[in-house]
């Protein structure tokens, strides 16, 4: 039997249980690994999957399941199975889901070159190409000595086709395609070493990493890292600085400190137990707010050049989809507009908590995990200056285009980053003393309110972003703007 | 041919599994067939959010193909969902015909030849699995009003179960059909915003289930109350007092690197550490997949290898790393090239046919590489009061911690972010609870610094621990707490 027969057939038995609400989803995936360490292969393989998840709601309580096994009957007893566990929750408030417009669509991740009209060997060469081009990177010419010690080079390619169905009526056929290049380089020169990891990748196929010049971009970050061995020097600055940081930067900031305090099921505190809550539940009243809408609650984050948006809909981007894992149609999404809170993340469950409508952000990895509030692609909003212009009245201060350690509290509000390729700034310019791993240690507030100028320029990385029990890594886009930071200290 | 006879079935498709793949042209197999039952009850804000139930069958196939003129060879791996022997026999020649298409794999050097009669047999299955998932909704109740009887004004956390039946056949004839369960659970406790208290379950025992997330519960509880109160911590050196929850996560990312892979990709402190001094004389640490508590316990790896203890540090000192057969025979050849004979590692019975990717779980393709079953520290002779009695310097109690990440994982230069309820120990009592620190260090020099080994273990795997770690309180001197500027 097919999957999108399975899916629906397991949404029409849940009905006839007396669900108040059933969805299935039928994934069909196929992904290729290479992993590659200084060249050589560690690991070439590939996997086809093929799964259901399904998710009901009964008497106001929630489960969730899924299948490898795809037969009829097995279906029936997952459908049931579930159906009994979520009655067994009796919880005292009941679980609702948001009323959303019905939708029949299909989507698809346009894509020029199939990942499967490459041939492994062909892949095997780009990823060898790669590294070659980045030991070169790393030693002088006709130099057997090489500054960049280990080279893990790990590409992944996925397509899948899903089917999503659920007992309001809605179904969604997508056709997906990502294709993704991780790093991890270490420099060492005589006793300092340095590590960088990058991420990057598409919604795209093969033709992503030409179009992108992905070779020539890591190529090039593995030269600034062997420079960042070379020429980074630690420093003592005991005094207020301002601090330029790059694309990276700002994406990690964008994500950390208001992309995840933004999502809804955070706020209301359903993640305590495993990725935390949010400090957004200070401010925050369930009766009386309008997630969609928190502008006209005055709720003042940021400086007002600080405009942060979550969009799922740019095309090729790393967080790409047209309809969430809800059959919820995406759209963009003001977090914060002129340094007001402006907008939470919100799936179908958490929109009924705050009596609205989803806003499209329920993603899952996996057939075989819940759909719950994610990100897609956050970024600060690009503004009006070019980067020379938010150096040039600096007097004395930082560039950080990269980072390496991170972290953050549960609550998402002590955040830490530590700069890797860093520079010093003085008089207007960026010189050629790197800085060695400087720490921008600041509170969400000290850091958003601290933000005086953004570029027009906009460069984007990827990553996963971890949440949920079983963990649910999905990719995202981190990349974003310069900004200029005024008036802090550093760690 | 298989030394744990009794699933005639499995059997058999294991037997299929390893036959078709040297049928079609491979010098080595290895089937692994899961047969696996998980569940989850998560709740939040004292009540449950999701109840789930997640069912697996599959067949991995690694299948090799050795080379004339080299000490590597070709692997390539195969999953095969709901599988049956029509269907492993279609697959399978396909997929060992692909090797072909395939470059040396360098960390691949051969899998186990030997030839195993018996193993260790594990009680490592409890029967009171199977319709434990019926009785958890009632053990959540009982963990939240334990709870909330001992101070907390809500409560969060998860309920996770798991029943697996696990089959391994080798091309060598090694490997055997066995059961295991287990149940692990977290409680996160609350008292107002700031105060948080957490504790684990971690168990194969089902017996007294009741009792142990009722204990969780009322420990979650009495320490978010204690938390109550909190003031801004201030950022200086203090001596710590890790609760095992928070050690299983330090030291574990120390132990991790133990792992050959970890080593050639950089990403260990411990490279060429070997034989050296790296912690104080009272600490031994072993890898044992025989520990019948240990989550991660089996009676064999994934190459028929019989499960054994592995010391890996033997007071104080880098004693061995974990090794598969091919880890092994290639720090064998390694340490040949660097003149050091004397070295001749062998498997560690670490071998794993594990996931390795980026994305979601099921979709991850396999490959065959060393992966810790569980780890054990020695016990010590302090007990928390006691550690806390003979502070005489500042000292921070901390219970629990997350996001660990790292600056440079070839030196392990770290930060961490206390989470829940943390204390300011002074002249031996605690003197108040605190909040807002973030501790940083080096793993090496946090090691080194160990000045006492509690002597209350208890296994450690939650969200922020995967390998499931045998620890009991630990105390550092001289850490380093630093502070995020602004309101």
């Amino acid at each position: 039997m097919d999957g999108k027969t399975l899916a629906d057939h397991a949404v029409d038995y849940g009905e006839s249980l007396g669900a108040e609400y059933v969805e299935a989803r039928f994934v069909n995936s196929k992904n290729e690994n290479y992993f590659a360490r200084n060249g050589d292969f560690l690991s070439i393989q590939e996997k086809s999957s093929r799964g259901l998840g399904i998710r009901v709601l009964v008497d106001g309580c929630v489960g969730f399941g899924s299948v490898d096994v795809l037969t009829k009957d097995e279906v029936k007893n997952r459908v049931e199975s579930i159906s009994k566990m979520a009655k067994l929750s009796k919880r005292e408030t009941p679980i609702e889901f948001s009323e959303e417009k019905t939708v029949q669509d299909t989507w698809k991740v346009p894509v020029n070159i199939p990942f499967k009209d490459i041939s492994k060997e062909e892949k095997q060469d780009y990823v060898k190409r790669l590294d070659e081009g980045i030991k070169r990177s790393g030693s002088k010419r006709f130099s057997i000595r090489n500054k960049i010690k280990n080279r893990i080079l790990f590409l992944h390619t996925n397509s899948k086709d899903k089917y999503i169905v659920n007992s309001d009526g809605s179904n969604i056929r997508s056709d997906e395609s990502f294709i993704s290049l991780f790093t991890i380089l270490n420099a060492k020169v005589k006793d300092s070493s340095e590590q960088r990891m990058l991420g990057l990748g598409a919604c795209s196929g093969w033709e992503w990493l030409k179009e992108e010049n992905i070779h020539d971009f890591v190529v090039s970050e593995s030269k600034k890292l062997v420079s960042t061995v070379e020429k980074s020097r630690s420093v003592n600055i005991n005094e207020d600085i301002d601090v330029v940081v790059g694309p990276e930067v700002s994406g990690i900031m964008a994500h950390e400190n208001v992309g995840h305090p933004s999502e809804s099921d955070r706020i209301i505190g359903r993640e305590e137990a495993q990725a935390g809550g949010s400090f957004y539940d200070e401010f925050l009243d369930i009766d009386d707010q309008d997630p969609l809408d928190l502008k006209q609650s005055e709720i003042k984050l940021g400086s007002d050049d600080v405009s942060v948006i979550d969009d799922p809909t740019i095309n090729r981007s790393p967080g790409f989809y047209l309809y969430d894992e809800e059959c919820v149609k995406a759209r963009s999404r003001y977090l914060i507009k002129n340094g007001q809170l402006n907008e939470l993340f919100l799936n179908r469950e958490f929109a009924s908590v705050f009596g609205t409508h989803s806003n499209g952000a329920a993603r899952s990895s996996s057939y075989s995990r819940e759909p719950i509030p994610r990100m897609s692609n956050t970024f600060f909003e690009p503004g009006d200056h070019t980067k020379e212009e938010l150096v040039e009245d600096i007097d004395k201060g930082l560039l950080i285009e990269s980072f390496t350690e991170w972290n953050i509290d549960d609550r998402r509000y002590h955040s830490k980053y530590v700069g890797l390729e860093a520079y010093l700034i003085k008089n207007g310019r960026v010189k050629d003393q790197m800085i060695k791993r400087p720490a921008l240690e600041l509170t969400t507030p000290a850091l958003l309110n601290s933000i005086e100028g953004v570029s027009k320029d906009y460069e984007y990385r990827m990553n996963f972003c971890g949440k949920s029990d079983p963990m649910q890594p999905v990719s995202v886009s981190t990349g974003g703007p310069y900004l200029r930071i005024r008036d802090v200290r550093l760690g | 041919m298989i030394a744990m006879v009794g699933y005639n079935f499995e059997e058999e498709l294991l037997k299929v599994g390893v036959e078709t793949a040297l049928k079609a042209g491979a010098d080595e197999a290895i089937a692994k067939l899961i047969d696996q039952k998980k569940h989850q009850i998560r709740f939040s804000n004292s009540s449950i959010d999701v109840n789930k139930e997640w069912s697996s069958y599959y067949l991995d196939v690694l299948f090799t193909k050795k080379s004339r003129f080299s000490l590597t060879g070709k692997i390539n791996t195969l999953t095969v969902q709901d599988p049956d022997v029509k269907r492993v026999k279609k697959n399978v020649p396909k997929h060992v015909d692909l090797l072909k298409h395939l470059p040396k794999n360098k960390l691949y050097w051969g899998m186990d030849d030997g030839s195993y009669t018996s193993y260790r047999s594990l009680d490592i299955y409890d029967d009171k699995i199977e319709d434990f998932h019926e009785k958890a909704p009632e053990l959540v109740k009982k963990t939240i009003d334990s709870s909330l009887q001992n101070g907390a004004d809500g409560v969060s956390g998860v309920i996770h179960s798991e029943s697996s039946k696990i089959g391994v056949l080798t091309s060598y004839g090694n490997g055997g059909i066995y059961r295991s369960s287990f149940c692990r659970g977290t409680v996160r406790a609350f008292n107002g915003r700031d105060s948080s208290g957490q504790d684990i379950v971690v168990t194969r025992e089902l017996s007294n289930i009741d009792k142990k997330f009722e204990r969780a519960g009322r420990k979650a509880g009495i320490l978010a109350k204690k938390g109550v109160g909190s003031k801004e911590g201030r950022a200086g050196t203090y001596d710590l007092i890790m609760t095992p929850t928070v050690a299983a996560n330090i030291f574990g990312n120390l132990l991790n690197g133990t792992n050959p892979i970890m080593m050639v990709s950089g990403m260990s402190p411990l490279k060429g550490k070997m034989n050296e001094k790296i912690g104080p004389e009272e600490l031994t640490v072993t890898e044992d997949p025989l520990i019948q508590e240990g989550l991660n316990s089996r009676p064999f790896d994934d190459e028929g290898t019989p499960s054994k203890k592995t010391c890996l540090i033997k007071d104080g000192e880098l004693n061995s790393l974990i090794h598969n057969t091919s880890t092994a025979k290639l720090w064998k050849f390694l340490g040949m090239l660097k003149l050091k004979l004397f070295r001749r590692p062998k498997t560690t019975s670490n071998s794993n046919l594990t996931q390795l990717g980026l994305t979601g779980t099921e979709e991850n393709p396999r490959t065959l590489m060393p992966i810790p079953s569980n780890y054990r520290f020695n016990t010590g002779s302090y007990s928390l009061d006691e550690f806390i009695s003979t502070s005489s310097r500042p000292t921070i109690y901390l219970t629990s911690n997350w996001y660990t990440r790292f600056t440079n994982m070839s030196e392990g230069e770290f930060s961490t972010v206390p989470r829940d309820a943390m204390f300011l120990v002074e002249n031996g009592e605690i003197k108040k609870p605190i909040r807002n620190l973030r501790l940083k260090g080096n793993l090496l020099e946090i090691l080194k610094n160990i000045e006492g080994i509690g002597k209350d273990p208890k296994q450690v795997r939650w969200w922020e621990v995967k390998t499931p770690t045998f620890i009991p309180h630990i105390k550092v001197k001289d850490c380093k707490f630093t502070k995020a500027k602004g309101q």
